[in-house]
């Protein structure tokens, strides 16, 4: 556990990376337009797959330190037993919805990459390179929200500091 | 009656804490399965979603305003304007308030306003014998400036969603955003001049406000140049927000020096949070979206309402008293993207304009951002200012106010938002 929580860090923060090498890629691709005349033909589709494969990877970290938005104002009002009955159900719901989602985005993947499909578009990459990205992200969501279930089950995560929330 | 239950499901599964984006695609994806379709549409869904160049712009815009926030430009910036109005009545509510409406034109958030202008101006305002529930109020509502005067995340989404211009949504967003800056300054000098109770200030000399100006300058012409370039249409929003990224770096990191190594990991790092936040909500919403289109609820609601509501004017009250209830319990974005899909059909079947109702549901947004018990800007200046929720409540209430207020000013006159992106 301690291992996987290691992964997600890391993930987290090669997202973070992604998404500042994808701020270069697009402000080099308006100097080269304007100041070369030479537009790139990658710019734009790899920043586009940072965002893809950021977003999904860091998802998992996101879980287990509390930073997705939720609603709390009412559970907040409950008493303590309650609320982690409550969180460990929003936990298992979150658990089935993405062991659900990897297994349907895995389909969309197989399927893409038996058959060769690519984009169609200046680089024309094959279209596997982004759609792995959905079983991925959404595997490794599922692991952490089994985690996640258990630790709602003995309080742990109650406890935890919900962090800043953000808009 | 399917349109209710599905409301109660997903008021069921969000009031049980399940986090918002999960919650909309796992109701969406229930929904699928329920109604014969094909789960497939989910996946796809978010990756159609991730995929969208616009929404490009919503982690470069992050990075770009906490680059700056790092660096402390927003210290610069008060410094500035406060050696230019400092010595008005109310003079130092006035410089917070132009303060925020600077940063709001450098950030799209509006926690990073608040928290931004916050840090430095209440205390500040609080030793120059201010009221605190009037400081407070002041910064929350100021900081929701940051959604209305562009960049705006919202507006991002908005535009995403509806497949509306955000270049169009940017620019109507600046008529209002400075009725409302206009609006909080006329309040700030009124309240100062009656209710006082502060220190008058000498003017500041000349030499001061040429040192401060010049320090304040660069992030003042970061301001104008994004504008500018999206104006223009020399850029795209998502290509203006990775040139506003490279510039605030060269500004904290060359020019002022005062972003550190550590400060930029933490901006990179807090700008990829929110991100994921954000966009895994859009793509929830855009599952659920799917799946009640093929449900047919929006049109189904759209003519309800028709049925029961035939002016504009009906129509506005009711979203309005629905929105600002839906305000106290809800999160700004997670109500666009709830409400939006549901409510736009009907709007323009009323023939309200898509980018004016925009900008009206920013506005909305930005009361739901100051109404406790939830509302992010209260949280942010409660642990800026260590205040007490109860004073920082009471507050806000006239601010609040003056930005319903705005919202009847941009009903009886729509110009206000559409001319700038219409008719110049």
């Amino acid at each position: 556990m301690l291992l996987f929580a290691r992964l997600t860090t890391a993930l987290a923060w090669i997202a973070a990376l992604l998404f500042t090498i994808a701020g270069a890629m697009l402000t080099y691709e308006v100097a080269a337009r304007y100041f070369f005349t030479a537009p790139t033909i990658w710019a734009a589709e790899l920043s586009q797959l940072t965002l893809i494969w950021g977003s999904l990877i860091a998802m998992s970290w996101a879980l287990a330190a509390r930073r997705h938005i939720a609603v709390d104002a009412v559970v907040r009002l409950l008493p303590r037993d309650v609320q982690r009955g409550t969180e460990t159900l929003a936990m298992i719901a979150v658990a089935v919805f993405s062991a659900m989602v990897a297994w349907h985005g895995w389909g969309i993947f197989y399927d893409s990459y038996e058959r060769g499909r690519t984009t169609g578009s200046m680089l024309d990459l094959p279209t596997w390179v982004s759609e792995l990205a959905v079983p991925v992200g959404f595997g490794l969501l599922f692991v952490q929200a089994l985690i996640e279930t258990g630790r709602a089950l003995s309080g742990a995560r109650l406890d935890d500091d919900p962090g800043d929330v953000i808009e | 009656m399917t349109a209710l239950l599905i409301l109660v499901a997903l008021f069921a599964l969000l009031l049980l804490r399940v986090p918002v984006a999960f919650a909309l695609g796992g109701l969406g994806l229930a929904l699928l399965l329920l109604g014969g379709f094909s789960p497939l549409m989910a996946p796809q869904a978010i990756l159609s979603t991730l995929d969208g160049f616009i929404l490009l712009a919503v982690p470069l815009f992050l990075l770009m305003s906490n680059v700056l926030l790092k660096g402390g430009v927003g210290r610069d910036l008060f410094a500035a304007v406060h050696a230019w109005v400092g010595h008005w009545p109310g003079g130092l509510a006035v410089a917070t308030i132009v303060s925020c409406g600077v940063f709001a034109a450098i950030s799209g958030s509006s926690v990073a306003t608040a928290a931004t202008i916050g840090t430095v101006a209440i205390p500040e305002m609080i030793s120059r014998g201010y009221d605190k529930r009037f400081v407070y109020g002041l910064l929350a509502a100021g900081g929701t400036l940051g959604i209305l005067i562009p960049p705006s995340i919202p507006m991002i989404v908005y535009g995403f969603v509806t497949e509306q211009s955000v270049i169009a949504l940017f620019l109507a967003g600046i008529g209002p955003g400075l009725a409302l800056v206009g609006l909080f300054i006329v309040y700030s000098m009124v309240y100062a001049r009656f209710f006082g109770g502060y220190t008058p200030e000498p003017p500041a000399s000349w030499a001061e406000r040429r040192t401060s100006s010049l320090r304040a300058l660069p992030s003042l012409a970061l301001a104008v140049v994004i504008i500018g370039v999206i104006y223009s249409g020399a850029a795209t929003p998502t290509e203006a927000a990775a040139i506003g990224f490279a510039a605030a770096l060269v500004i904290t990191g060359l020019m002022l020096r005062t972003l550190t190594w550590q400060g930029f990991k933490e901006a990179m790092f807090e700008s990829m949070v929110t991100t994921v936040a954000i966009l895994l909500i859009v793509a929830g919403a855009k599952v659920f979206g799917k799946a009640i289109t093929l449900y047919r609820i929006p049109q189904d609601i759209s003519v309800f309402i028709g049925q029961a509501i035939d002016t504009p004017l009906a129509f506005i009250l009711v979203v309005s008293v629905v929105l600002l209830f839906m305000g106290l319990v809800f999160e700004a974005l997670s109500m666009v993207l709830i409400m939006t899909p549901v409510l736009l059909p009907a709007a323009m079947a009323l023939g309200l304009d898509p980018i004016w109702f925009g900008i009206y549901m920013v506005v909305m947004v930005e009361c739901a951002l100051i109404t406790p018990p939830v509302g992010l800007n209260l949280y942010v200046i409660q642990s800026v200012a260590r205040a007490s929720l109860g004073d920082v409540s009471r507050g806000v209430l006239p601010f609040l106010a003056l930005m319903l207020l705005t919202v009847a000013l941009l009903y009886v006159w729509p110009d206000l938002a559409l001319t700038i992106p219409f008719k110049l």
